[in-house]
């Protein structure tokens, strides 16, 4: 493949990998993964969940020592001993999950771990002045962190490590959380920082960042390296093929959809002849949080039963708040809502589940699950009671039973004794899923992100069970970030912007467009 | 009331919320790094052990005082390394460091002092500061206090100032609040948090002097009777801010000091009632007047990368 | 499913393998005891003098036994609540103001007109049901103000051990309370004795080895909380809301009760235990009538990590060393305190060995 970034050419290596390997137990997390950063180049990560991508900026960054393999930065030996050292060094990291105090202001959280004694506010201050003008990246030094969006805390992220003039920039998927204005901006500074001489490392697996911005790829697959290139706009068919080891035109449409190929088909199913009783109906549910900012607007929809209805916008537009209600975890300022003739408002979780609402919380590790517990106890949490005599617990047909869902759904541990901790995320999911759907009454089901974290095969597992789900006439609410994912699975989509519904259109994917304007707030 | 008995009880319960200050002061710049340390009590106990019998030792209250400061720091160093480096539950090694001090200063001064009777124990001096000092009938009675508590004072104005404006304060703000943008910025959370767990039993140490060789100049066993606790009452109900707990610390002090000046008074209160009160008032404080999420964010959670 | 895989899912079968959350406390308990040797030999008493004095106050003579036994079973019962409220993820270590207003309720029940006259053995069942009721209005105050506020129940636990300790120093010293007749300026702040027939009935009837009828009734005690922890719907419950409070209350599991009924349960616990020391030894409430004991039966629970057998075991072992250290202090001069060292180092210990349990029990 032949080099097309003029600056990247000539110029050597800033930091070199040579046949890296990193383990995690019997895991092997890297294997003999080589690679070039050189100054002056974006240079993206590209791989699927798992891939190892996480671990790969880890080990440059020295937060895990690698267990084979050598590293030379700037010519010499580079053996971080942890991130401190790293960062001495001149190399810096925005992770993905921010790592920001949040009652503190935006200068004290860029002067925290810089200098030693009296703290100089005023000079931070300036120097993030500068930095805004140099790289556009504006921010009001005073304001607190707790007070910033999602996009303005990454800025402060971005600015933290820019602060320390780093020589090489890693940023671990830095754009999965952003609108797409901001992402747009977030690769201009990647731009600019890389052309003030600097090495970009961009992870990622968004093909539209990698065409726009990136002077080179690695692609990474189950730990190795499977494929470089030196124009990746060119190469940009065969990279998706090496990544998922398979012709892009051979997916699953749901699986391609999480790639953001933007080659959705609309895969959705014939729904039912729906029976007269509207399922869901919520009328007018309005949240208010502590401080007072409305966190959920009015919000109105109907869900037919064998309906899918898919509720799109950018995380912390109110969906979380939406689901929390409806999952009876929160009390709405004002609005109600209905399963048939029954008002499920302000129930308890327990009422809403013998009303027949399945819920798939978002935060399945925090909400939807107790991982000190066996998979048989998750499995059956919420209808311990049916296995109950006098109190006592019949934990011999709570195993059959629970190992008859772990068939039907797919679940695949040791055994329904099996600690809910020791199973992969996906198969958690599943497990959670196979709870909810498989509730005696249900007749709605409210999915919110339900396939975060999860790799394609789980993807698709879950669908599936929804549609399933669907196909039976149980009315789907479907929360996600994911607007792919909610094209190619929803019936019915509406978009949530500041808590309201900014607007309502059939899952067309030839309306993406539209809705991606109105996941950033401009009304049709 | 006349003013004199006001003067007085105002003297008596800044002398009594003297050692619950310093202590308090100390465990609310570990809490605010996420250590909880139930040890307080422990090292309060240690340090007011071991300053009596160096004082008794050497006729010195000062080396007295540097023993006791010394003699914390093994505890200091022993919690810091069970909650931080063993990541031991906070709660149960504090309480069995309390236990094995008790013990230990129980065993030690009935081998050191046996049957003898109480042996006269010298102790800190007190001092009048000038101005303060000179305003008649106050001046002797409020402001008239064992040097030690000006010193803490003095110590506690750096602390705030430590807090508010340097890089340390920062950090050990960060440790509580977000640990993990602490390990990022290159800084150590392990070395903060040990910091942090020392500095209170330094402050402990000092509240534990106070109570034996700065306030009654004796020595009896298990002589906190639950100070450190109501220490660490104090924090909470001052919301982990300096100017809260030290008005927690001075409400508590007062409460006990009624034991002593109801009494004087005529009033007919039942003594048990009295002494009970500050920590009746310390569970009201806890239980019903502070909200959960005033609390630094991991609190009582050892860090982990 | 194969025969193999349902052996291997299991839930928690018992395994009889030499488990780290076995045998670190047993070295907990040695090393804590070595140190408890050397520090007898440091202060210059013959060890072998020392350990017969033990010896003797253990198992030396029949009362000595008893006295051993009895105490056992109070550390037993604030250990077994401890566990219960612990399996919710709860930390009661309140025991000693639990024991107090048991003993207050008691004392007061059985002074209280013709109780005494009972048929039976409601003369001393009414005086236990009055502590129980009193430890678990005592203990679910802590409950409460958690579930209300969020308070840490650590603390109010704590602040309420010292306001129970004070409220009978109250009753002790108040002739409008529970504080004898006083004849003289020289009357003891203390109760009046309790009727014979309130007090508890001797297993043997034998005055020699008086091991009383709290010896079998914790013996079922530990059954129950046993089976309730293992077996029930409950003990799921409250395994739910100790490892994840919001997921159980999204599966419809009642975190206030839960909470409230688990720290009732162990104050419950806690108050019979005070009952067993008033109507079974002391007879009279006087000043330091719970004596610590609500801390041992704390570190009983500790040490137990969660096992009845566990806490059975440790509370024998601080019923033998508290008895064997008060005969130490009587014919060796080794100060009791020297029981205290070594129970805090038992404390530290384990503490600080948790991580290393954990580790291995899940590499294996």
């Amino acid at each position: 493949m032949i080099s097309t970034s003029p600056a990247a050419g000539a110029s050597a290596p800033l930091l070199s990998l040579s046949a890296v390997t990193k383990r995690f137990g019997s895991f092997t997390a890297l294997s003999e993964v080589s690679l070039d950063l050189r100054p002056g180049e974006v240079h993206c990560i590209l791989g699927e969940n798992g891939a190892g991508k996480s671990t790969l900026c880890n080990v440059m960054f020295g937060v895990h020592k690698p267990d084979g393999g050598a590293m030379s930065y700037r010519g010499a030996a580079y053996q971080p001993s942890g991130p401190a050292d790293a960062l001495a060094q001149g190399i810096a990291m925005v992770h993905q999950h921010f790592s920001l105090v949040g009652d503190m202001s935006v200068v004290d959280n860029v002067l925290l771990g810089r200098g030693r004694g009296v703290l100089n506010r005023k000079e931070c201050a300036r120097q993030l002045a500068k930095l805004a003008t140099d790289y556009g990246l504006p921010l009001d030094p005073n304001a607190k962190i707790d007070d910033l969006s999602v996009g303005e805390r990454q800025r402060v992220e971005i600015v933290k490590c820019l602060i320390r003039d780093p020589q090489l920039f890693v940023l671990d998927e830095p754009t999965a959380v952003l609108l797409p204005d901001e992402i747009a901006a977030l690769l201009q500074v990647c731009r600019r920082v890389a052309a003030s001489g600097r090495a970009v490392v961009l992870v990622t697996h968004k093909l539209a960042e990698i065409k726009e911005v990136a002077d080179r790829v690695t692609v990474l697959r189950g730990g190795r390296t499977v494929a470089t290139s030196d124009a990746p706009a060119r190469d940009i068919d065969a990279l998706v093929r090496a990544m998922i080891h398979g012709d892009v035109a051979e997916l699953d449409g749901t699986a391609a959809s999480t790639l953001g190929l933007g080659k959705v088909e609309h895969v959705g199913h014939q729904p039912p002849p729906r029976g007269k009783v509207e399922a869901l109906q919520i009328d007018g549910l309005t949240v208010k949080d502590r401080q007072g900012v409305t966190r959920l607007d009015n919000f109105t929809l109907t869900v037919d039963r064998g309906e899918i209805v898919g509720v799109a916008g950018v995380e912390g537009n109110g969906q979380s708040e939406l689901a929390a209600v409806l999952a009876g975890m929160m009390t709405p300022t004002s609005g109600r809502y209905y399963l048939g003739e029954a008002d499920l408002t302000g129930r308890s979780p327990k009422e809403i589940t013998a009303a027949g609402v399945g819920i798939v919380s978002e935060d399945r590790h925090a909400v939807g699950c107790v991982l000190g517990m066996s998979l048989a106890e998750n499995i059956y949490l919420n209808r311990l009671d049916e296995f109950t005599r006098f109190g006592f617990l019949n934990r011999t047909a709570l195993q059959r039973d629970a190992t008859t869902l772990m068939r039907r759904f797919d679940v695949r541990a040791r055994g329904p004794g099996a600690s809910f901790s020791s199973l992969s995320g996906g198969n958690q999911q599943k497990a959670v899923l196979a709870r909810e759907i498989t509730l005696p009454n249900l007749s709605c089901l409210v999915a919110s992100q339900p396939t975060r974290g999860l790799d394609v095969g789980a993807v698709a597992a879950v669908y599936g069970h929804i549609r399933e789900a669907c196909g039976r006439g149980i009315a789907v609410l479907l929360v996600s970030s994911e607007l792919d994912e909610l094209l190619s699975v929803a019936d019915r989509i509406v978009v949530l912007y500041r808590g309201r519904i900014m607007g309502t259109c059939p899952a067309d994917p030839a309306r993406k467009a539209e809705i991606g304007a109105m996941m950033a707030g401009q009304a049709q | 009331m006349t003013w004199e008995l006001f003067a007085v009880f105002l003297g008596s319960s800044i002398r009594l919320a003297a050692p619950l200050l310093l202590a308090g002061i100390g465990e609310m710049v570990s809490e605010r790094a996420g250590v909880l340390n139930m040890s307080i009590e422990g090292m309060m106990l240690m340090s007011a052990f071991a300053s009596a019998v160096g004082a008794w030792a050497t006729g010195d209250p000062l080396v007295g005082l540097l023993i006791g400061i010394v003699s914390v720091v093994p505890v200091s160093l022993l919690q810091a390394f069970l909650s931080n480096t063993l990541r031991a539950n906070q709660i149960v090694s504090g309480i069995g460091i309390n236990i094995l001090v008790l013990g230990a200063t129980t065993l030690a001064y009935r081998e050191i002092f046996g049957a003898r009777s109480r042996a006269e124990i010298p102790g800190l001096a007190k001092i009048k500061p000038p101005l303060l000092g000179d305003i008649p009938i106050i001046g002797p009675a409020v402001f008239e206090q064992v040097w030690l508590l000006y010193a803490g004072i003095g110590i506690i104005i750096i602390t705030a100032l430590v807090l508010r404006f340097t890089s340390l304060g920062l950090a050990i703000h960060a440790a509580g609040a977000e640990p993990k943008a602490v390990d990022k910025s290159g800084l150590s959370v392990t070395a903060v948090r040990y910091g942090v767990v020392v500095f209170a039993g330094f402050m402990a140490s000092l509240a534990g002097a106070f109570l034996s060789i700065g306030d009654i100049h004796t020595f009896t066993e298990g002589m906190t009777r639950g100070a450190g606790y109501l220490a660490i009452a104090s924090v909470i109900f001052g919301k982990w801010r300096i100017g809260g707990t030290t008005l927690a610390c001075l409400l508590f002090g007062a409460a006990t000091a009624l034991q002593f000046q109801l009494p004087a008074l005529g009033v007919n209160v039942p003594n048990a009632l009295l002494i009970m009160l500050p920590y009746l008032l310390a569970l009201l404080a806890v239980g019903g007047l502070v909200g959960r999420q005033m609390a630094p964010a991991t609190l009582g959670e050892p860090y982990r990368r | 499913m194969t025969t193999l895989d349902q052996q291997n899912s299991l839930d928690r079968g018992p395994r009889f393998t030499l488990r780290p959350s076995l045998f670190v406390p047993i070295a907990a308990v040695a090393f804590a005891a070595a140190v408890g040797l050397a520090l007898i030999a440091a202060i210059g008493v013959s060890v072998p003098d020392a350990i017969e004095a033990f010896v003797d106050g253990t198992i030396g003579s029949p009362y000595a036994l008893a006295a051993s036994l009895n105490r056992a079973c109070v550390f037993a019962l604030v250990g077994f609540g401890f566990v219960l409220a612990n399996r919710a993820n709860l930390t009661n270590v309140g025991g000693e103001g639990q024991i107090a207003v048991g003993g207050i309720a008691a004392t007061a029940v059985a002074l209280y007109g013709h109780v005494a006259d009972l048929p039976l053995g409601l003369a001393f069942i009414l005086p236990m049901l009055a502590a129980v009721i009193a430890g678990a209005l005592w203990g679910a105050l802590a409950a409460v103000l958690k579930v209300k506020s969020g308070t840490n129940e650590v603390i109010s636990t704590l602040l309420l051990s010292f306001i129970g300790v004070w409220l009978l120093y109250w009753c002790v010293q108040s002739p409008a309370l529970l504080r004898k007749p006083m004849t003289s300026s020289a009357t003891l702040p203390e109760s009046l004795e309790i009727p014979d027939a309130t007090q508890l009935p001797l297993l043997t009837g034998d005055y020699g080895f008086p091991v009383h009828i709290g010896l079998p009734l914790t013996l079922l005690i530990a059954l129950v909380v046993g089976v309730l922890l293992a077996k029930t719907i409950f003990g799921v419950r409250l395994r739910a809301v100790g490892l994840n409070p919001v997921a159980a209350h999204r599966a419809g599991i009642s975190y206030a009760k839960t909470v409230i009924v688990a720290l009732a349960g162990a104050g419950a616990l806690g108050g019979l235990a005070g009952a067993l020391m008033l109507l079974g030894e002391q007879h009279t409430l006087k000043d330091g009538f719970s004596s610590g004991y609500g801390f041992d039966g704390l570190v009983a629970g500790l040490l137990s990590r969660g096992s009845i057998p566990g806490v059975i075991a440790a509370s024998l072992l601080f019923g033998f060393m508290r008895s064997g250290g008060i005969n130490m202090e009587m014919v060796a001069a080794v100060p009791t305190a020297l029981v205290v060292v070594i129970q805090g180092l038992i404390v530290i210990t384990l503490a600080g060995a948790a991580l290393f349990i954990e580790k291995w029990e899940r590499r294996t």
